[in-house]
């Protein structure tokens, strides 16, 4: 089926299998900073915005992107430099697998409330998984970027 | 697979007469892996009736669009202020990404015996409003299910989640093998309203009901610990799972009853 969207704020149009996941349609565009870490929504390391909302783009389907906004990281540079500085400051990266959806989701929970609370922050950060660092770092990280 | 997207509540009422085995389609996050694990033949996905994505408040009672996700639960003050409870459960309702899409209509109707929405619902004397072609029904939500993964809808969706304003106490536990993204091992969802309990709970029977006999035990004020479990016999009949054993969850569950209690 025919798939009109938006990435990135450029215009997309292809052809999908109706079952084809959005986090494969995104990544053989070219666009990699969304991972698959566990392919069933847990990890959070394939989150996207979806018009205006961050969602596991493992567990959406080709249909749901049509006539859709969609942002990455790719989309997200300017508006992220300051989160991703803090994070490389404080060492709150080992593999990198998860960078792109926490620095995702450290600017969405920014823009929310985003209070400056470390125990708020850890609850924000529920559909986030690291298997390298123990999270201290990226809370750190976040904490600090918050300023 | 064939993808429907009704634009209409007729064109969607049209494709569901036509169509009886796809299955609705809205943030997708339950049905997504099926659709990776298995042959499914069609799904009418009908996010794009926003009618039905709403809370309204009445002087009686809280209405609750189907289409409405878990987040804007969470965030919602009505419920914030009158059924606590809901947003106790929103809290801990999987994850942030996942509560973004993810609908309390969906969560219903997918009918998994650990689904987080139902036991509070049931709790608070729901009932939910269906519409089919043939028209529009309102029924209690107990009357929904009536088998493991089995519902009583016939070509019909889920519009209106309705939930009873009353006076109560509510207790919420959750418990899993962790703090964050948990599938519940067990849950209690429990409300003492006029002298009255209510209770149910997730992973504890093949689809979610009442715990009706220790309801009444609970109401007669005269009860030790070997006539909850007593009840509970009657009430539960859990099976041991990769996630949890029966002797666990009966245990578990009775101490959970308790300190709900104290708390009252």
């Amino acid at each position: 089926m025919q798939i009109n969207c938006k990435i990135n704020n450029k215009e997309y149009s292809f052809d999908s299998s109706p079952t084809k996941r959005v986090l494969d349609i995104i990544r053989d565009e070219g666009i990699t900073s969304i991972k698959e870490g566990c392919g069933e929504g847990e990890c959070g390391a394939c989150s996207i915005f979806y018009n205006g909302k961050l969602v596991n783009s493992c567990l959406m389907v080709a249909p749901q992107m049509d006539g859709a906004e969609i942002l990455t990281l790719e989309g997200l540079l300017a508006q992220t430099k300051h989160i991703r500085e803090s994070f490389v400051e404080e060492g709150a990266i080992q593999c990198g697998f998860c960078t792109g959806g926490f620095v995702l989701r450290a600017y969405d929970y920014a823009k929310q409330n985003g209070v400056k609370d470390e125990k708020a922050l850890k609850d924000a950060l529920d559909g986030n998984v690291c298997r390298c660092t123990g999270y201290q770092k990226i809370v750190d990280a976040i904490l600090k970027s918050l300023k | 697979m064939n993808y429907l997207k009704p634009k209409t509540v007729d064109e969607m009422l049209k494709n569901i007469d036509e169509n009886p085995d796809f299955y609705i389609f809205c943030g997708g996050t339950d049905l997504a892996l099926k659709l990776k694990n298995s042959s499914v033949d069609g799904v009418i996905d009908i996010s794009s009736l926003k009618q039905f994505d709403f809370i309204t408040k009445t002087d009686s009672m809280i209405q609750i669009g189907a289409l409405t996700t878990v987040n804007t639960i969470l965030e919602n003050h009505y419920i914030e202020n009158y059924i606590v409870i809901l947003s106790d459960v929103a809290k801990e309702f999987a994850s942030h990404q996942i509560r973004n899409i993810a609908t309390i209509g969906g969560n219903i109707v997918n009918d998994s015996p650990v689904a987080d929405m139902i036991a509070p619902l049931l709790v608070l004397d729901s009932t939910v409003t269906l519409l089919g072609s043939k028209g529009e029904r309102t029924i209690p939500l107990a009357e929904l299910f009536d088998g493991f993964k089995s519902l009583t809808l016939k070509n019909e969706i889920i519009t209106t989640i309705n939930i009873p304003i009353k006076k109560h106490q509510h207790y919420y536990r959750k418990v899993g093998a962790r703090a964050k993204l948990n599938i519940s091992k067990l849950s209690l969802a429990m409300i003492k309203s006029e002298d009255k309990y209510y209770l149910s709970g997730t992973s504890l029977n093949p689809y979610t009901k009442r715990f009706f006999n220790v309801e009444k035990l609970l109401e007669s004020g005269e009860f030790n610990d070997a006539m909850i479990l007593e009840s509970l016999e009657k009430d539960i009949s859990p099976s041991g799972s990769f996630r949890s054993t029966k002797e666990y969850r009966f245990q578990v569950l009775l101490n959970m009853i308790k300190e709900g209690l104290d708390g009252f």
